[in-house]
């Protein structure tokens, strides 16, 4: 593949999500750099996602290099090339489960360097000098975290796919493997808890109070 | 906006909208459509939801590392080269599976002894079995049988009758021998 080809399918050229089928399926086909164009389109989706679920950056860029290297090694294997971004949170998703079970088995073993890792965030505090900004962040996701840790996990990972990274219920369905009445009854349990959360709502009052 | 007071949306009903508007009845989406009240209930949590997913979006780091992919695109290559790995492993593993068929219907192993015998064919077993029933008829060999006279087993009419006579011999030697005793007797008075 030429340097001319690589930069043949550029996203800032062809735009996002109408164009992103165009890229799998040159991407499919051979071509490097369109596949580097998806991963510009994603890069900073699928971090995010991992992130809010593993609250470590290390971590999160660790798994999401993984994802892209899986996703580039098994593009020939995804049919539907419009499903690209399910496909892609579903390796994620899988590769966060696989990241869970080896952080519990070696927190369980006593030899785990991991929660040194998750605990990056806190000591970037100290050394950052924005430091009350940081100290807001990590409110938040103690807040969040306490929240969406109480529920049960189908219902909270319907809810992160949804609110926070902004799947539509076919799209979680398809993410999930779970029919769209399953998906809907799990987030509609998780509304009703989270309706029911002062501490989040009060959370979010104050934010929407700062920016009025 | 008497019929609107007239009944508004519960809350649980407000959270089935926000999942999916058409889950509810016509008649609830219609007055959801045009009840200022009910709107607004559901934008507030629809703003509230929004707000949480902008602020974890805000307070999520940026990725400083650049994902790299690895130098060669596997593509086209990892599709021949799958394609022959499958082909490669099926043919391996039906030749495995013909190489055991084969050899357990050949060979059976015998758990006492470990050894292997054949199987043969259903007519050398029968020969076997006639071999086995000869034997045990005779024991010794045919060479033995002729020293110890065993091996003339052809048994004439003459030697059965003698073995096992029948009724009517048996009668007439009863009588000649009561007859000849009876001889003998007078004889001996004389």
């Amino acid at each position: 593949m030429t340097q001319k080809d690589q930069k043949q399918y550029n996203v800032s050229t062809y735009g996002t999500a109408s164009h992103i089928p165009f890229l799998v399926e040159k991407a499919r086909d051979g071509s490097r750099g369109a596949f580097e164009d998806l991963v510009d389109l994603f890069q900073e989706d699928l971090f995010r996602m991992v992130y809010y679920r593993t609250r470590s950056r290390m971590d999160a860029e660790d798994i999401a290099q993984d994802v892209f290297i899986q996703a580039f090694k098994n593009l020939s294997k995804l049919r539907e090339t419009n499903r690209f971004r399910g496909w892609l949170f579903s390796i994620a998703l899988n590769r966060i489960h696989d990241f869970h079970r080896k952080k519990k088995f070696w927190s369980l073993s006593g030899t785990s360097d991991s929660d040194n890792k998750t605990d990056q965030p806190d000591s970037e505090i100290h050394v950052n000098p924005e430091a009350l900004d940081n100290l807001v962040k990590k409110d938040f996701w103690k807040r969040i975290g306490s929240f969406l840790d109480k529920l049960p996990r189908m219902e909270k990972e319907v809810f992160i796919l949804r609110f926070m990274d902004h799947l539509s219920i076919k799209e979680i369905s398809l993410v999930l493997k779970k029919h769209e009445s399953t998906v809907k009854t799990h987030l509609y349990r998780a509304l009703e808890k989270f309706r029911a959360c002062r501490e989040i709502i009060q959370l979010l009052e104050e934010e929407k109070g700062e920016f009025t | 906006m008497s019929s609107h007071k007239a009944f508004h949306l519960s809350e649980d009903q407000i959270l089935r909208a926000l999942v999916d508007e058409s889950d509810l009845s016509e008649s609830m989406r219609e007055h959801l459509s045009t009840c200022p009240s009910c709107r607004a209930r559901r934008e507030r949590l629809e703003e509230d939801l929004g707000c949480l997913g902008r602020m974890a979006e805000r307070f999520a780091p940026s990725p400083e590392k650049r994902i790299s992919l690895p130098e060669k695109y596997p593509a086209s290559t990892a599709r021949w080269f799958w394609n022959w790995r499958t082909a490669f492993g099926t043919v391996v593993m039906a030749t495995l599976v013909i190489v055991i068929v084969w050899s357990s219907v050949l060979f059976r192993t015998i758990p006492e002894t470990g050894t292997i015998i054949s199987i043969e064919e259903p007519w050398a077993t029968d020969g076997l079995m006639a071999e086995v029933s000869v034997l045990s008829e005779n024991v010794l060999p045919p060479v033995y049988l002729d020293l110890t006279g065993d091996s003339d087993t052809g048994f004439d009419e003459e030697f059965i009758e003698f073995v096992v006579p029948t009724v009517e011999n048996i009668s007439s030697h009863y009588d000649s021998k009561i007859k000849g005793g009876l001889l003998c007797y007078e004889n001996y008075r004389v």
